[in-house]
């Protein structure tokens, strides 16, 4: 284990693979930044770059540019409420809200040091425990999947705001949207009207750029431009009370990112999402989510960012890639003739543990970047809308361009604006109708599947420990907080009338006497 | 192992040289400017006499960035240029619909021949499953490269020994077999084999080869049926084997796959391929076509072509021109008579 930690960073620390890792995670943060280019973008992009590179030297570039944009991804969310990646949605609900408080910097700071964390501990994971940990992910075939799936849909319940009815009706409707393109099982296509472009589906980054980003830019035209925050240099900094408030929720979500990152699929969606609805459950501060807590930016970073470094865990393991952008890596080990694979350790030890290495410099980059420049990020804010919004419009409307080289993409995140911008005006909550569009072909590709492997009984979901185990926190998840509820009320009441009597004894005490 | 290949990554970019600290300045300045990539090639029709290419080519990949279709791609590209040294290609990913957006992109091309395709079997499965507007006639089809087969694959844990083994299984209990769609090659060859022995295999939708992979080794599912190339990390490290391999001849070119039995020394008389090959867009003149092909049978003779081959283990069968085109239509035949049941 030693000896292979030192020839990783021995690897590592060569001056051009330095360079490299360096060039990585900036291109990485920009592309993180930028809505619309997300990692798995900006990997593809650049992987042709790279070529001329030695192999170790562009997989750690590239692999910085994936882990890179898990930073990056942030600052737009909290600044503008525009998440330049999927996984930083839920990051605009309490992120964006300090920012319109002025402590922009505190929340880029605490999303900085958040990720960092997560990443060492990911990675101290990732090094030490890869092969059991893959072993692990093996045994979540189709059901557990589709009880993961449940899981997912079930927080739904914890972040859909004051009117959980309509959380779950925008919920239902992202499932909905998702429906459209070719069904995974027969191949049928459905509500695509003959169109190509539909047989993929309506796809949920540009779906996201539109509610977010042009939805956001059309409500405020029509608000009239909001004055520039200027906060002063104090609020810009992180306090130490932010650190301490952060620091159990930073921990509780590198690891709950890391488990959801294991599993092939899932990705780093999901666990930002669950992140950030557990948290708001075992906080003590639960009832100030969504106005502003600085646990539901830590929270929710932390998780998606540990998340991003256990995706290699199966990716570097079996050769079974994570998510989407560890599978555009795996393309770029394979365009450089190196097989991945379980004997992948074992034949290029140089290569894997130089890669793993670079991560933790990499990561140490990223803060040392990050840190620093969360204040100076907070600046933008000073910038008169009149001038942001049409930067933020070019930027979604080329980076929508950018994602497949067409005007498609284009359109659906003009036609999602609008929507956003009515959902805006209407009050209606757009996270669980992201939510619903990610896990939608997940959940059915899940049931599909399930339902097969059962030959068409999906019940082998309640016959299999793990799957069932899954599913009893789905259950738990639904029903505990109307059961506590439910529970508080009764000790209340009981109390309630421990102390009327307590109140009575002493008054009749007192007659008597 | 040469991962040292010229590259155009983006047309209206800065030319990229092989310097590093180039590299280095132009990647910062690509990331910030991606979107410039793209667009239309200006077509060099030239319809009396020759025809050369005018400034770069493009060859759209109708498939993501580092994907099977992807890797061949690129390939061609740099086995393009290594045949003309003074063709340079650029690669395009128009990615969606199963490969429906790139094909569909490249029907538009009618008569560019400064733009050709990546092409491989949803060539033909796409027109059959009836959603899209083209079929391999509106293309001009320039050089089949290679074959890619499937191998019959089961956990290293599993009774069964031969194909015919599992067939045999079949016939009494419940086989599950996972699929990558409905019009992969791997379903073709599992409902060939039906049609041939009689059983039937229950089917498990996946995505992709890794998605098989992992509920293979997770004992999801029974059998699949999987490239050489993106199984031989498993194969070689013992965790999966292979039973039999659905090719018209073994893979005696690859010492690592050439005990593999194929399908009809088995007597499960299966074989079906994926093809890997190049398109140009209908309408280009003769003189176009003439340049592309000739060109193409100068690619299959470089080293580029061979590392391209044998790091994506397939089979070199190549076929040029016309009998390209005589290939598809066979192809196309039994592919319909698969797919149409």
């Amino acid at each position: 284990m030693l000896d292979n930690l030192v020839l990783g960073f021995s690897t590592a620390l060569t001056p051009e693979n330095l360079l490299w890792c360096f060039v990585g995670v900036l291109i990485g943060t920009v592309v993180g930044v930028l809505p619309g280019l997300g990692s798995t973008t900006g990997v593809a992009v650049l992987l042709p770059l790279t070529l001329s590179l030695e192999p170790v030297t562009g997989l750690i570039m590239l692999a910085g540019i994936y882990y890179g944009s898990q930073y990056g991804g942030t600052i737009t969310s909290v600044l503008i409420s525009t998440p330049g990646e999927a996984s930083s949605v839920v990051t605009t609900l309490d992120g964006y809200q300090m920012a319109r408080q002025g402590r922009a910097g505190a929340a880029l700071a605490i999303s900085a040091i958040g990720s960092f964390v997560a990443a060492i501990i990911s990675l101290g994971l990732l090094v030490a425990l890869a092969p059991p940990f893959a072993r692990f992910a093996l045994d979540f075939g189709p059901p557990e999947m589709l009880a993961v799936m449940i899981l997912g849909l079930a927080t739904i319940v914890s972040f859909a705001g004051d009117n959980r009815a309509l959380g779950l009706l925008m919920a239902l409707t992202g499932l909905l949207i998702s429906t459209v393109g070719v069904e995974p099982g027969s191949g049928t296509s459905r509500f695509t009207f003959h169109s190509i472009y539909l047989l993929g589906g309506v796809p949920f980054v540009e779906v996201m750029i539109g509610l977010f980003a042009v939805g956001e830019v059309l409500y405020q035209i029509r608000e009239g431009a909001a004055a520039p925050i200027r906060a002063g240099f104090r609020e810009l900094l992180i306090s130490k009370a932010d650190l301490k408030r952060s620091a159990a929720p930073i921990l509780r979500g590198s690891f709950l990112g890391f488990l959801f990152g294991i599993l092939p699929g899932a990705g780093s969606t999901l666990a930002s999402f669950m992140a950030y609805g557990i948290e708001k459950r075992v906080s003590k501060r639960g009832h100030e989510f969504g106005t502003g807590a600085i646990e539901g930016v830590a929270a929710p970073e932390s998780a998606n960012n540990a998340a991003a470094n256990a995706n290699f865990v199966p990716t570097l393991t079996l050769g079974i890639p994570g998510g989407a952008t560890t599978a555009v890596l795996l393309g770029a080990f394979m365009i450089n003739g190196i097989q991945p694979g379980p004997l992948l350790f074992d034949e290029q030890p140089a290569l894997v543990w130089g890669l793993l290495a670079s991560f933790f410099i990499g990561n140490v980059i990223l803060l040392v970047l990050n840190l620093p420049l969360a204040p100076v990020f907070a600046q933008i804010l000073r910038v008169p809308y009149g001038y942001m919004y049409p930067m933020i419009l070019l930027t979604s409307l080329v980076g929508a361009y950018s994602i497949s080289n067409s005007m498609y993409s284009v359109w659906v995140v003009l036609i999602f604006g609008i929507i956003g911008y009515f959902m805006k005006r209407l009050d209606l909550p757009m996270a669980p109708l992201v939510l619903g569009l990610v896990l939608g072909p997940l959940f059915e590709k899940a049931l599909v599947q399930t339902s097969a492997i059962g030959d068409g009984n999906i019940g082998i979901v309640f016959t299999r420990p793990l799957a069932l185990a899954v599913m009893a926190l789905a259950i738990i998840q639904i029903v505990a907080p109307s059961l506590m509820a439910r529970l508080l009320r009764r000790r209340n009441s009981s109390r309630a009338r421990k102390a009327d009597q307590a109140a009575e004894d002493k008054t009749e005490e007192h007659s008597h006497g | 192992m040469s991962a040292h290949i010229r590259l155009h990554p983006c047309k209206e970019g800065v030319p990229l040289k092989r310097t590093r600290s180039t590299v280095l300045a132009t990647t910062s300045i690509l990331a910030l400017s991606l979107a410039a990539c793209g667009g239309g090639a200006d077509s060099a029709d030239d319809s009396s006499g020759s025809f050369t290419p005018r400034g770069d080519v493009t060859m759209i990949v109708p498939f993501g960035a580092g994907g099977g279709s992807d890797r061949a791609g690129r390939a061609t590209a740099t086995m393009i240029e290594a045949a003309d040294k003074d063709a340079s290609v650029n690669v395009e990913n128009r990615e969606g619909g199963s490969g429906a957006v790139g094909y569909s992109t490249f029907l538009g091309k009618n008569g560019d021949a400064q733009t050709l395709l990546a092409t491989e079997t949803a060539l033909l499965a796409l027109p059959l499953s009836g959603e899209v507007e083209f079929d391999y006639t509106d293309f001009t089809p320039i050089m089949k490269l290679g074959d890619d087969y499937t191998l019959m694959i089961v956990p290293a844990d599993s009774p069964y020994e031969t194909c015919t083994d599992v067939v045999d299984a079949a016939e009494n209990e419940r086989i599950t077999a996972g699929i990558s769609g409905i019009t992969g090659l791997d379903n073709i060859v599992f409902t060939l084999t039906e049609q041939e022995t009689g059983v039937e295999f229950d089917r498990v939708p996946f995505e992709s080869g890794g998605e098989l992979t992992a509920a293979l080794l997770g004992g999801q599912i029974d059998i699949a049926s999987l490239n050489p190339g993106e199984i031989i990390g498993q194969l070689e490290s013992g965790d999966v084997k292979a039973l039999c391999a659905y090719s018209e001849e073994r893979y005696s070119d690859y010492e690592e796959l050439a005990d593999i039995e194929t399908a009809k020394e088995q007597g499960i008389d299966v074989a079906f391929a994926q093809f890997r090959g190049v398109l140009a867009p209908g309408g280009i003149a003769d003189a176009a076509k003439d340049y592309w092909v000739s060109t193409l049978e100068k690619a299959v003779g470089t080293d580029e072509y061979k590392t391209y081959i044998e790091d994506n283990y397939l089979q070199a069968n190549t076929a040029s021109g016309d009998d390209f085109t005589e290939y598809l239509k066979g192809n196309n035949e039994l592919l319909k008579q698969v797919l149409e049941g």
